[in-house]
Formats: C-alpha cells, sequence, structure tokens
C-alpha cells in the first residue's frame, strides 16, 4: 500500500506542490507582516505595538483578517463597477505571478536510469523518450558502449524560465495597473491623484531598476534566476560567499532604492500618502477588497525581496548546503537541503523586508519634485554609468579570471576590480554633483506686485 | 501687503553629506535601529497600564503620586450609615461645571432639617476641579483617588446617590473621611 503511495508520488507534479507551498506560506507570512510592520514601527518609537490578542500579539493577524471579512463591502456611488472590483484582484494576482520564478532551493535530484541506445538514434532523443514525467534532466548523460546513463531530477521553481528577469520586469511593473485601476474607479480625487502619482513613479524609477537589473545580467551572462544564484554559490580566499553584493554594493544599493519605489514603500509611498491623500488609492476601498490591496502591497514586498535576495544575496546560498559537485552547487539528492537552502531563503527575505520597515519608519516621505528630480537627475546617470563600468570590467577582466572564463562565476580578483570600480563611481558622483548647477529655488520669491494678493484699488465712481 | 513686508529665506547650503543623500540617511537609520534594540532590551517607557498601573511606580520612574488625584465622587456616610449631605445646595452652586443636581427633602431624622432625595452628578460634565469637596460644610461630598470610570452609555454616566454612597462603601477602606 505504502509502495504504491509512493510510487503515486512520482506522477504529481513537484511544481504543482511548490505552488501549494508557496502560496500558503507566503500568504500566512503577508498576514504576520502586517504585525511585524507593527512591532518593529512600535519598537522603533520606544513603544511596544500589539501584544494583547495571544502571546507577543501573535494573533492580531487572525483578528485582523475577520475584522476584513465582516466589515461591510460598500461601494460608492458613481464608482466603475467592474474596475473597482478587479483592481485589488489584478494586483495580487500580478505579484503572486512573480513568485512563480523565484529559484527556492537549487535543483533537487531524484534519481538515475540506464537505457539501452538502440542503434543509430541520437543519444539526447534516446534519454529524452526515456525521461520519467515532470522531471528535468540533470548534468550530461554518459555514454557506455550502448548503455546510457543519464541523471534526472526537479528544479526547486514553480516555473524554470530562462527569461526569468526579463519576465520579472514585465510583471513587476504590472503591479502599478492595480493602483491606477484602483485610484480611476474610486471616483474620488485623493484616490485618482493617487494613482497619477503611482504611474509617474512607476515611470521614473522603472528605469534605474532595469539598468541595476541589467549590471546583474551583465555579470552573470545569464537571465536565468536559478542561474544567477548557481554563479553566486561559491567562496572567494575559501570563505567569503561569492555574492553580487559585496562584489558590487552600488548595484544593490540602487537596486534596493528601485525597490522601494516599486513596492510604493516610504519614503516613495506618494501613491497612498495618508497625510496628503486621505488613504490615496484605496481610499474607497472597504472590507476585504481593502485587505486584498493591503496585502497586495506586502506580498510584492516578499516578491521584490526575494528577486534582490536571488541576485545580490546568493539566493539559497549559506555555507554548507552547496550539492556534492562543485562545478554544479545547486545539485543535491537531499530532499532536507534543499528544504533548508528554502528557509535560507526564506530568512533572507525577512531580514530584506525589516530592512524595508526600518526605512520606513526612519524616512520622511519625498516631496513629487524631490522623487523626480532623485530618479532624473541622480538615479539614472548613475546607474548608466555603472552599467558602462561593469561592463568595461567585464570586458577587459573578464578573460584574465580563469573562473569566469570556466564558469562564468567572479573571481576574488575581479570582485576587488569591481569594488573599487564602485568607490570611483560614488566619488565621481559625489564629485560631479557639486559641479552640477543648482536646480531651481523652490521657493521663488512672486513679487506682490500684480499676483493675486495685491490689493486693488476701488474704481473711483465707487 | 507690501513687497517689503516679505522675508525671503534661503535654503542652508548643504554638505557633501547632505547633498550625496546617502551618508544622511544612514545616520538615520542608525538612530532608529539604536531605538529599536533599546526598546527590545526593555528601555522603554510603556506602561502596560490595567496589569501595571502608574500609582505602583515611584514618581522618578514615570509613575504618580495618587494620593494628589481628584478622581469619582462620593457620598460620605455618617457613623450610623446615613447620608452625611444636608442638602444645602453650596457644591452645586460652586461647581463651575454645573454637574451637580440636589432635590431636598425634609430629613427624617431629628438632628437635621433637610437631607437629599436626589442627588446626580453628571460624571461627563464634571470637569473634577474639587470646588464641590472644598464648598460642603459637613465634609460629604468627595472625590476619591479611582480614575478609571467607564460607561457605555452617557446615561450610565450619570451617577445617581445610591451608585455614590455605594462607591462610598467600596472606597472607605482604602481612602477614609
Amino acid at each position: 500500500m505504502i509502495v504504491t503511495a509512493m510510487s503515486m508520488l512520482e506522477y504529481i507534479p513537484p511544481f504543482a506542490i511548490l505552488i501549494l507551498l508557496v502560496f500558503g506560506i507566503s500568504l500566512t507570512t503577508v498576514a504576520y507582516l502586517i504585525l511585524m510592520e507593527r512591532k518593529v514601527a512600535a519598537y522603533v518609537q520606544d513603544r511596544l505595538g500589539p501584544n494583547r490578542v495571544g502571546p507577543w500579539g501573535l494573533f492580531q493577524s487572525f483578528a485582523d483578517g475577520i475584522k476584513m471579512f465582516v466589515k461591510e463591502d460598500y461601494r460608492p456611488k458613481g464608482t466603475d463597477k467592474v474596475l473597482f472590483s478587479i483592481a485589488p484582484a489584478v494586483m495580487m494576482a500580478v505579484v503572486l505571478t512573480a513568485y512563480a520564478v523565484i529559484p527556492w532551493g537549487g535543483t533537487m535530484l531524484s534519481g538515475s536510469r540506464t537505457i539501452n541506445l538502440p542503434a543509430g538514434q541520437d543519444v539526447q532523443a534516446a534519454v529524452d523518450q526515456a525521461m520519467p514525467m515532470f522531471r528535468t534532466q540533470v548534468g550530461q548523460p554518459v555514454v557506455q558502449g550502448s548503455q546510457v546513463t543519464f541523471h534526472y531530477g526537479w528544479p526547486v521553481q514553480i516555473a524554470p524560465l530562462n527569461i526569468g528577469v526579463l519576465f520579472l520586469i514585465a510583471v513587476l511593473s504590472l503591479a502599478v495597473y492595480g493602483v491606477v485601476i484602483g485610484g480611476w474607479a474610486s471616483n474620488n480625487k485623493y484616490s485618482f491623484l493617487g494613482g497619477l502619482r503611482a504611474t509617474a513613479q512607476m515611470i521614473s524609477y522603472e528605469i534605474p531598476l532595469a539598468l541595476s537589473l541589467l549590471t546583474v545580467v551583465i555579470l552573470t551572462g545569464t537571465l536565468d534566476l536559478a542561474q544567477i544564484v548557481d554563479r553566486q554559490a561559491h567562496y572567494w580566499l575559501g570563505f567569503i560567499p561569492a555574492w553580487n553584493v559585496f562584489a558590487h554594493p552600488l548595484a544593490f544599493v540602487m537596486f534596493l532604492i528601485c525597490l522601494h519605489a516599486e513596492a510604493n514603500r516610504a519614503p516613495f509611498d506618494l501613491a497612498e500618502a495618508e497625510q496628503e491623500l486621505v488613504g490615496g488609492y484605496h481610499t474607497e476601498y472597504t472590507s476585504m477588497r481593502l485587505g486584498l490591496l493591503l496585502l497586495a502591497e506586502y506580498a510584492s514586498m516578499i516578491a521584490t525581496s526575494a528577486v534582490c535576495v536571488a541576485l545580490f544575496f546568493g539566493g539559497w546560498h549559506f555555507p554548507g548546503l552547496n550539492g556534492p559537485d562543485p562545478a554544479n552547487p545547486s545539485v543535491t539528492d537531499s530532499l532536507l537541503v534543499v528544504i533548508l537552502r528554502s528557509g535560507v531563503y526564506f530568512l533572507k527575505i525577512l531580514g530584506l523586508i525589516f530592512v524595508f520597515m526600518w526605512v520606513r519608519w526612519s524616512l520622511p516621505r519625498f516631496r513629487f519634485d524631490q522623487l523626480m528630480m532623485l530618479a532624473w537627475r541622480a538615479m539614472i546617470p548613475l546607474s548608466l554609468a555603472m552599467l558602462l563600468a561593469t561592463g568595461l570590467v567585464v570586458f577587459f577582466m573578464g578573460p584574465r579570471d580563469p573562473a569566469f572564463v570556466s564558469m562564468r562565476r567572479l573571481g576574488g580578483s575581479m570582485a576587488l576590480v569591481l569594488l573599487a570600480v564602485n568607490v570611483v563611481l560614488i566619488a565621481g558622483a559625489m564629485l560631479i554633483s557639486r559641479l552640477l548647477p543648482a536646480p531651481p529655488p523652490t521657493n521663488r520669491r512672486i513679487r506682490v506686485e500684480g499676483s493675486r494678493f495685491t490689493r486693488t484699488p476701488l474704481p473711483a465712481s465707487a | 501687503m507690501k513687497d517689503s513686508d516679505v522675508i525671503v529665506l534661503s535654503e542652508p547650503n548643504l554638505s557633501l553629506a547632505d547633498q550625496f543623500y546617502l551618508p544622511q540617511v544612514l545616520n538615520g537609520l542608525g538612530t532608529t535601529m539604536r531605538h529599536f534594540f533599546q526598546t527590545l532590551v526593555g528601555r522603554h517607557r510603556v506602561i502596560s497600564y490595567p496589569e501595571q498601573r502608574r500609582e505602583d511606580i515611584p514618581v522618578e520612574e514615570g509613575g504618580f503620586e495618587v494620593r494628589t488625584y481628584r478622581g469619582v465622587h462620593r457620598l460620605n456616610k455618617d457613623e450610623e450609615g446615613r447620608v452625611k449631605c444636608v442638602a444645602c445646595f453650596m457644591c452645586s452652586t460652586a461647581c463651575p461645571a454645573r454637574c451637580i443636581h440636589i432635590e431636598a427633602g425634609e430629613a427624617p431624622w431629628p438632628d437635621r432639617e433637610k437631607y437629599p432625595v436626589k442627588f446626580d452628578i453628571d460624571e461627563l460634565r464634571c470637569i473634577y476641579c474639587g470646588m464641590c469637596e472644598e464648598a460642603c460644610p459637613v465634609d460629604a461630598i468627595e472625590l476619591t483617588h479611582e480614575y478609571d470610570l467607564v460607561g457605555l452609555t452617557r446615561q450610565e454616566m450619570i451617577f445617581d446617590k445610591a451608585k455614590l454612597l455605594k462607591i462610598f462603601d467600596e472606597t472607605v477602606e482604602k481612602e477614609p473621611m
């Protein structure tokens, strides 16, 4: 009986289990992130935060969820019925789509098979034919006479896309549609202004975001997130993890800033700006629709942090979790290692989310012109320079770095050069910012004479 | 308003760190992180109110001296358990918030002429100034140190004679007349 059950398991596609796991875990986490946000906020402000519902306030999330569900679902007059309803769904769906390409734990090796190679048949074709259901080939098949041995397994990734980064750029910029649609459909000026601001912000910050993403793509030479992680899964000098953040901190900082804008988080939360726009794009939302919008905001934090971890913090990579083959560190045959890797990935994400929250409770919101100025006058030129510099380093240093030539990994010397380039870029940016012409004065003096504040003399007849 | 009335302020010159923004951001992040960890190790000034009460904490550590607090009123009783009030209306006259309403009647006891048939205090109108206490010639009305006073309706917060006497019974041991 058990044997049959085990063999049945072979026919369950791993990605289906992964989808269930990722959805379940991330949606629970999202509910708890709201609690975490409130706790972090409280601690930063010398308070204790929610601690009444359950131990340390742990059941606060359930209380909030129940509250959201039992509130009246109200739709104000004059709203666009369809758009108003689908905006939260769009936002959530888009964010959840981004989870598809996150490489949670490398590749799980599930077995090997030896087949007889029929005369005249191509090796690859024979292997493909003999491949078990829902499994992919791992490594190269070994041919011994008329026999072929190959290994198979499954990637711990819902959709192993080879254009993962491209997919992410597309999906993450779609997330703003929820904000824009919600803001427009609400038939409310505050909501509308929120949506408007979100659009302009998204257009501006998409550029440095993509440019700093491209910097990593240049370094790793692939658009596949799983491979980007693989290439960081080794060590410099035997103990420093070869994560991109250590080689290229500037790209990470730029990316992080853009992520804040992308996830609509403070100091870039102009779309909801409580103090100016009531609730911004979700002013008119109530009940679980509002709940979905809020949850989507946190879900997008998880998604963007996951991307950031994959690009800059080596994804699942952690000392001791590499597979046995140093040339292919992501392949492991132990389910425990895969689970540990996912745990490490998750902890890294939580760490980054903590940074998001920490920043939110430290920095005041940008004014809109400052927001635009930061993007167009600072981040875009700097990220362009960074892209150029990285390209030059890869072009000139790459062929001299054996690890880079053979496995497209960053060697220690190349990482050092990149760090030096980072320092030069920052110093150069500081120098140039001194030489730039000053921005127009923000508090321009307007002459009272002739303005609307002039007291016009009364006509003589009166 | 003339042009000469306008005072033009110029923005302060930014230092290099200010201009590059990130060093100052890190500075601010450091401040919040310091507060975060201080709260984490328990160096905060939060009092978990219903369990911890400020009167139980020394004043130097954020507590307060409850003996000087003017809280909810009570109507005192004499040794025989009768209401002490003689319905002289001094308190309701002294009351700046006009929250004391007394209806006097002929006292059933030989030692006084009047006693309050009704004695209502609107605790929501009251400003807890203590003037009634000072005006009372027979020390019948007093403010206790009870400050957690709650009610679900406005009607509930109008305390009548029975309620005020009950408060006396409840607090007399802690706060003798």
